[in-house]
């Protein structure tokens, strides 16, 4: 019986000591995390449930870290993780709830159609593709360091992007809008 | 015509997008885009894009309270292959589906290998903290519907449960100790209609209490019922028995059972 863990645990849930460096180091990049699972997920809940993923094998896994570059690595499992996931969704396809209701991330921007529309032509991106235009344009990797961190030639990662923005741009179009704003 | 600039490549569109050149450099990408009018019209795609996907997922870049629990979360459940709960009970969540099956048909056994029992061997006075775990395994898990009724609809669902379980039911608040009302739905127990409110703390721990009729009228003080780190307070009152489910601390969840109790006797009385 688990008499021993009442004393330890007795201020309950999850603070109930300090965190050490590691777990600091691993806080201070949930921001980061999770835009970048979100910007690789079908829908917020996906999103969240992709970042825990990603947390808890960066915890059980942090024997392995080298020590450099936390950030680069827990983005890395991620991304690894991503594809699993999509793996086993082209096997098993299902519909996110939230997406069958038309309420995909409708709520942060200043233009909510625009912002499905973006989401609607994410989701027809390979998650390879996905994968590379996310670390490149939402997280500000160079293209060597997306090539390091997914392990393929820095070849692959041009031309993954390449392929991702223009599969995005003809899916915004097909969407019959032509308009992202212009930037300036 | 001007193939002195016509040394452009592909590469170097995106380099220019992506901001990764030095000023000389984009000078002559631009130089070269003038002349190029149609890569031009592309590459202003590519930059609308990109302003457009950073606009869009900026806002979820911040941390949530949750954070601090989830990483801190594996330090209470070993070191080597430690797990965190909630993918724990994911994962056995997804075990117990079948399990659960049964538990719907009325047909819950004393183990998982054997599922396929007659309804009357539901009934003995463990099987309440059992049917109370798997409930809480399979339902607290679950990230969009862990609940048929939530905790907006609180009086609709104190009247539907009640009624369902033909009793005047009371649900309890928790919220001096931390825990919120998610909601409740219908659930088997020992084969009859029984009732699971679900509550969570500020974290999303989870919190499930478990109602059900029992019909041998076997009363029994508290008692402790741990599978694995997942702990139940239950009790058998009269014709109903109710069970505490959670996986925190026995003595947090023991201060859950204990207002449970005191709430319950008085719905009971009124």
């Amino acid at each position: 019986m688990s008499h021993g863990r009442d004393g330890s645990e007795a201020s309950a849930g999850a603070d109930a000591s300090e965190p050490d460096a590691f777990e600091e180091d691993v806080l201070a990049l949930m921001p980061a995390l999770r835009r970048y699972s979100r910007s690789l997920a079908r829908s917020d809940s996906d999103g969240e449930d992709l970042l825990q993923d990603c947390v808890e094998k960066v915890l059980t896994r942090r024997q392995q870290w080298r020590g450099v570059n936390l950030r680069a690595w827990a983005f890395t499992i991620m991304t690894n993780l991503n594809r699993n996931r999509h793996r086993h969704r082209a096997l098993h396809p299902e519909v996110e709830y939230e997406e069958a209701l038309g309420l995909v991330a409708e709520e942060q921007s200043a233009d909510p159609l625009q912002s499905r529309r973006l989401e609607r032509a994410l989701d027809r991106l390979s998650a390879e593709n996905r994968s590379v235009l996310m670390l490149v344009v939402i997280e500000g990797y160079r293209y060597q360091d997306v090539a390091e961190m997914m392990a393929i030639p820095i070849g692959t990662v041009m031309s993954r992007l390449s392929r991702a923005r223009r599969q995005l741009a003809e899916a915004m179009k097909d969407d019959n809008v032509i308009a992202l704003r212009r930037p300036k | 015509m001007t193939d002195e600039f016509n040394t452009v490549s592909e590469d170097e569109l995106h380099a220019y997008v992506d901001g990764h050149l030095s000023q000389p450099e984009r000078g002559r990408i631009e130089a070269w885009l003038e002349k190029h009018p149609a890569r031009a019209q592309e590459v202003r795609e590519w930059q609308a894009q990109a302003a457009a996907l950073q606009q869009h997922f900026a806002v979820y870049a911040h941390g949530e309270e949750g954070d601090r629990a989830l990483v801190s979360a594996h330090r209470h459940h070993g070191h080597a292959v430690a797990s965190s709960p909630a993918l724990v009970l994911r994962r056995i969540a997804a075990g117990l589906l079948i399990f659960a099956a049964g538990a719907v048909a009325g047909m819950y056994g004393p183990g998982i290998i054997a599922p396929v029992r007659p309804p009357e061997t539901a009934e003995s006075p463990d099987s309440l903290p059992r049917q109370a775990q798997s409930a809480f395994l399979v339902y607290a898990s679950e990230v969009r519907h862990p609940v048929e009724v939530g905790a907006d609809q609180q009086a609709h669902l104190a009247t539907w449960l009640g009624k369902r379980l033909d009793y005047g039911l009371k649900i309890p608040n928790l919220s001096a100790l931390g825990f919120s009302l998610v909601g409740g739905r219908l659930i088997p127990v020992n084969g009859t209609a029984g009732a699971m409110l679900m509550y969570e703390d500020g974290s999303g721990q989870r919190l499930t209490v478990l109602l059900g009729r029992n019909r041998n009228n076997r009363e029994t003080s508290f008692r402790i019922a741990s599978q694995g780190s997942l702990e139940t307070f239950y009790w058998i009152d009269g014709e109903i028995g109710y069970a505490v489910t959670g996986e925190v601390p026995r003595s947090l969840l023991q201060k859950v059972a204990d207002e449970c109790y005191r709430q319950f006797e008085r719905s009971d009385a009124s």
